[in-house]
């Protein structure tokens, strides 16, 4: 925004405090030295750092809301005012043939050097008629706008996978950039909205670097999707030790149990949401006793859904029942098996004696 | 020479012992990678869990190694007469003779010893020990596996302190526990190299000889 406005107070909105927090926490979700904070810093506010145009296609806006509705600013105007952001249909002030100018400039002037952030998928059936701006069809803004970016950011499971709209029968053919784009190199920040930090910390690596962060096998950055939610859960323990919420509402879920069994994806699904949490407030779903959806996965409306029943054949340590829960109920049958043994030797004691009398068994 | 054959064990302390001892096998190997775990690795997955897995077993076993102590609770009580309590304890002043006389046999001072039919009275008061150790060792496991249970608060804290004091003790234990199975396999076999009486295998078929007195 402020290079479109070179409005100097709406850049110092963002006070260096906030500014340089925001900066720290991408720093931290990327697992940086603190020592690299001045070198973000430094990056984010270079007069020659890159400047960002961001497309809209098919989606919600939910994943541009996630970054202007942080519940304290930094991240969020370190996001729109710090970085440069030349076009964004959401919280550009430029309208229709201005707005399209403004494009049109930043890509013909920064050819080869601009980040080009996609959100929302893109339709691919009919032509790709199911999503025009401007009178031109996703496909085709894509087709033009994407070979002159440096690197892209798909932002959101749409971008990145297709999303609702790619779900089960896909009636508008819909795709991810990867499926569209070669040539340019491509990020997937996935997420159903990704956490606004994840993108925040790959555009500042970016910015840093002049090298994109190391990726998955889903073009996802490592950092962020290194590792799954299940095996950085704080409700852990309750999984393996056999401890699950039932049902919503009943006295495991109010005790803070495992969400496995009313749904939860997290033993599948890649994301650092139990890490970097959600809103500048710590949460994320699962610690407001939600389940994980699977939302930072492809095709999770299809394959994580039903959301609200358990995943089939995922191990759970103690014969599927959890150690602590499965030990209890072998011990309740070896504790039986104890009193029928004592119940057998009392009973034969008894008979031998009514039999026989207290006859010695001594044999020579 | 002629011996005399004494039915000495009943089945259901054979049982109890083996329970006892592979039990107690099973948690002290589960017990030491519980205090240390070696498989320290990288490779992160739902599908492996060397902890979990180790601690199932220690609790599964913990479970084994309660009902055989169970048995044996109802065995001083109510079994035949080797098994009960006051043939082995020294608790009568024959029994604390028989201490003496066994402690000069094994030091080798004297050859004869103070046959009994069930254990002699120096191994009797070790095992009486050992089922106090037991008797601790559960409560403190216990207290750490169900450590919201107020009841098992109750038993632990008065015994042994905080979970950490508890968890110590429980270690302690383990200690007292390896040297009992050493010592006792080695006396046992002893015994039955020195005295053929068939002690080994007394504890498979309950039969015990005993040199006929002529
Ligand atoms: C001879 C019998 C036993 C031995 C040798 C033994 C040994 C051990 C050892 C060495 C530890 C690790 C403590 C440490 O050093 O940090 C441990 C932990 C533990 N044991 Fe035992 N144990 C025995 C019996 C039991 C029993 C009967 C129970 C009851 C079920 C039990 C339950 C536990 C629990 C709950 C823990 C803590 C595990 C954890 O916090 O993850 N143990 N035991
Ligand atoms: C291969 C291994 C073992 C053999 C051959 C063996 C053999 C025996 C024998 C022959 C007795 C009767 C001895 C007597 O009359 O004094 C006995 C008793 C006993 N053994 Fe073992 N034992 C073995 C392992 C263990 C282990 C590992 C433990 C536990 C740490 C154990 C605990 C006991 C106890 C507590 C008794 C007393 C039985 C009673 O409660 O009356 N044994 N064992
Ligand atoms: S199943 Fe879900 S709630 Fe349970 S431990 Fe795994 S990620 Fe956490």
């Amino acid at each position: 925004m402020s290079r479109q406005f070179h409005n100097k107070e709406a850049a110092t909105d963002v006070s260096r405090r906030g500014f340089i927090k925001g900066c720290t926490i991408a720093a931290a979700a990327m697992g940086l030295s603190e020592s690299m904070v001045p070198k973000l810093v430094e990056a984010a506010t270079s007069p020659t750092r890159p400047p960002v145009v961001w497309l809209h296609f098919q989606e919600c806006t939910g994943c541009t809301e996630t970054l202007l509705r942080a519940s304290h600013p930094d991240v969020g105007s370190l996001i729109l005012d710090t970085i440069s952001l030349d076009y964004h249909e959401t919280v550009m002030a430029a309208a229709g043939h201005q707005a399209e100018k403004s494009l049109h400039d930043t890509i013909e002037k920064y050819e080869g050097k601009f980040l080009l952030v996609v959100e929302g998928g893109i339709p691919t059936k009919d032509g790709g008629i199911y999503c025009q701006i401007a009178g031109k069809t996703a496909m085709a803004i894509l087709a033009e706008v994407a070979p002159k970016a440096a690197a892209i950011i798909a932002i959101g499971t749409c971008a990145t996978f297709g999303g609702i709209q790619a779900a089960q029968p896909n009636p508008t053919g819909a795709v991810g950039v990867k499926d569209l784009v070669q040539g340019t190199p491509i990020v997937n920040i996935s997420g159903c909205p990704p956490n606004p930090v994840n993108f925040l910390g790959t555009v500042l690596h970016y910015l840093t670097f002049k090298r994109l962060p190391a990726l998955d096998k889903l073009g996802r950055p490592r950092f962020a999707y290194g590792r799954k939610i299940h095996d950085h859960c704080e409700r852990r323990a309750h999984f393996d030790e056999g401890r699950f919420a039932e049902v919503f509402g009943d006295e495991g879920h109010k005790q803070g149990y495992c969400l496995y069994k009313v749904g939860c994806k997290g033993p599948e699904t890649y994301a650092n949401c139990p890490s970097a949490r959600f809103n500048d407030v710590g949460v994320w779903p699962v610690s407001v006793g939600h389940g994980c959806v699977g939302c930072t996965e492809p095709n999770f409306w299809d394959s994580m859904t039903p959301f609200y029943e358990r995943l089939p054949g995922v191990n759970i340590p103690g014969s599927g029942e959890g150690i602590v829960t499965g030990a209890g109920s072998a011990g309740k049958k070896i504790l039986g098996v104890t009193a029928a043994a004592v119940g057998i030797h009392a009973a034969v004691g008894i008979g031998k004696k009514v039999l026989k009398g207290n006859k010695s068994e001594d044999q020579e | 020479m002629l011996y005399v054959q004494h039915h000495a064990w009943s089945i259901l302390l054979r049982l109890y012992h083996w329970c006892f001892a592979l039990s107690i096998v099973a948690l002290v190997t589960t017990g030491l990678y519980i205090n240390a775990p070696w498989t320290n690795t990288m490779i992160e997955g739902s599908s492996s869990f060397p902890m979990a897995t180790m601690r199932y077993i220690h609790f599964i076993a913990g479970f084994v190694f309660t009902g055989a102590i169970l048995a044996r609770l109802y065995l001083l009580f109510f079994g035949n007469k080797q098994e009960r309590f006051w043939d082995f304890l020294p608790v009568t002043p024959k029994n604390i003779k028989n201490v003496f006389e066994t402690l000069k046999l094994y030091s080798y001072i004297s050859d004869k010893g103070d046959h009994r039919i069930g254990h002699n009275v120096l191994a009797g008061t070790i095992y009486g020990l050992t089922f106090l150790a037991a008797a601790a060792q559960l409560t403190s496991g216990f207290y750490m596996l169900y450590p919201e249970s107020l009841a098992w608060q109750g038993w632990g804290l008065m015994l042994f302190g905080t979970q950490q004091e508890a968890r110590f003790i429980h270690h302690l234990l383990m200690w007292y526990f390896i040297l009992f199975a050493v010592a006792h396999l080695y006396l046992v076999i002893w015994n039955d190299v020195k005295t053929k009486e068939g002690l080994v295998s007394s504890i498979f078929n309950g039969t015990k000889y005993e040199p006929k007195k002529l």
